[in-house]
């Protein structure tokens, strides 16, 4: 049997990282090729570590990693896109944020899975670029679908019955939409507008694009993003760190022009 | 030789302190505790004393935060030093950072954190609350976020910037760009865009 070469390369977005040590970090990363996988990088944390920049969360990065005995060890590291767009905005971060989060708990370590790096890679460009953050939604729904969790939004996710235009059920128990007669058994779920039916529905066929150019309320938003955080709660069976932070943004004062800090003082 | 072949009880109990501290691994806690055994009693009373006298002696900064053994501690009770100026940093060891460079001469706020909304530390977790009250008392003309210079270092520059802002007081930050030395070569795109807008006449 041929022995696993002792480097290797890898091609990923940084979801997270953990800091140990002095110097050094460990970080997570979400690639196309081997799914999500694991490494630490030594005296990262010094300012002039050469791979400090490019291992930053929320970057997009080619690396090369050396096989360690227990955690693999980051040897070099290339930036491929930045997403600069994303550190600039509190808000913005914090969406980006959320997506890696949610990625990197409903993944396991090195398990391939198909078309979540270029969402994922997809929703941060574009939310970079300026995209409404209701693209997060689109980006839930989606991941939900990768990892196993599709929602019925067809019919009735319990009897199959053709659902009327109206306000529809949305049970993470029951799996999709509930019609009216079947509410009783749905266990629990919140409520969803005609419109918000609609965009759920749009969203399984639309690309980020079409998704981000949806003009939404602030009223259709929350609603939009109170349905999808009891999805994620439900199946993930507790509620992401990022839901609170994101509520304590909530809180905040609205955003002012110089808050990226680019004023240059005199 | 306690039973079982352990070392004795004193020195296990050592080492398993020992091992407790952040970076110290079960050999490097075994040959710290047989150094102890080793040394003369009064170096041994030395180090146990300065270990306690840590716990007792240092306190918060009831004012800005930092570590001190004096409320208020030396920056905040010295009236040479402008009190309408603020540098807010991460952790009390930032302060010694800034102060060997010699260049400043205001204030400090300690968080004694940083955001790190993935790991769960939000805003409730650090001394932002603190640092707000401060400024709503008055006397304070400028913030100047000394964060690290990462993704969670720049959301707690930007989270205090949009929670400070309203009273009127300019938030600023350090400036992000090359440290002395650095090779351009290695440099990532986004360090090395912010370098060239923050560029400067020679």
């Amino acid at each position: 049997m041929a022995e696993r070469p002792r480097v290797y390369r890898a091609e990923g977005i940084v979801l997270r990282r953990r800091n140990i040590g002095e110097a050094d970090s460990i970080f997570t990363v979400f690639s196309d090729e081997i799914g999500k996988f694991e490494g630490i990088a030594k005296g990262v944390r010094k300012a002039r570590s050469h791979m400090r920049g490019h291992l930053e969360p929320l970057t997009h990065s080619r690396m090369l990693l050396a096989r360690g005995r227990s955690l693999d060890v980051f040897t070099q590291a290339e930036t491929v896109q930045s997403f600069r767009g994303l550190r600039d905005d509190l808000d913005r971060t914090a969406a980006g944020l959320a997506c890696a989060e949610l990625v990197d708990r409903f993944t396991a370590i090195h398990v391939e899975q198909p078309g979540l790096f270029a969402l994922l890679s997809a929703v941060l460009e574009a939310i970079a670029a300026g995209a409404p953050l209701h693209l997060v939604r689109f980006f839930e729904l989606h991941l939900l679908t990768m990892t196993g969790y599709e929602l019925h939004l067809d019919g009735c996710a319990l009897c199959g019955a053709r659902l009327p235009e109206a306000e529809t059920l949305l049970s993470a128990d029951a799996g999709g939409l509930v019609c009216l007669a079947c509410r009783g058994q749905a266990g629990g779920g919140r409520i969803l507008s005609v419109r918000g039916v609609k965009v759920v529905r749009y969203a399984r066929t639309a690309t980020p694009g079409q998704f981000a150019a949806l003009t939404i309320s602030s009223g259709l938003a929350h609603e939009l993003e109170a349905a999808m955080r009891d999805l994620v709660r439900h199946f993930l069976e507790r509620e992401p760190h990022m839901g609170r932070y994101i509520d304590d943004l909530a809180r905040l004062p609205a955003a002012h022009p110089s808050e990226n800090g680019d004023e240059a003082v005199q | 030789m306690a039973e079982g072949g352990g070392p004795p009880e004193p020195i296990a109990r050592l080492i398993e302190a020992f091992h407790r501290l952040p970076g110290v691994g079960p050999k490097s806690a075994q040959r710290l505790a047989y150094h102890v055994l080793r040394v003369p009693e009064q170096e041994a009373a030395a180090l146990a004393t300065a270990i306690l006298d840590v716990k007792h002696r240092i306190i918060l900064c009831a004012t800005c935060l930092n570590i001190t053994e004096t409320d208020p501690c030396g920056y905040c009770s010295d009236s040479r030093r402008d009190a309408s100026l603020i540098c807010v940093v991460e952790q009390a060891l930032d302060i010694l950072s800034i102060e060997r460079t010699g260049a400043f001469k205001g204030r400090y706020h300690v968080l004694h954190g940083i955001l790190n909304p993935m790991e769960g530390i939000g805003p409730d977790d650090i001394r932002v609350r603190e640092l707000l009250t401060r400024v709503q008392v008055g006397g304070v003309a400028e913030i100047i976020m000394a964060t690290n210079p990462s993704l969670e270092g720049e959301a707690t520059s930007m989270y205090i910037s949009r929670l400070i802002g309203p009273l009127g007081v300019r938030v600023t930050r350090l400036a992000r760009g090359l440290p002395s030395g650095a090779d351009l070569e290695y440099t990532d795109d986004l360090t090395l865009a912010r370098a060239l807008e923050g560029r400067q006449a020679v």
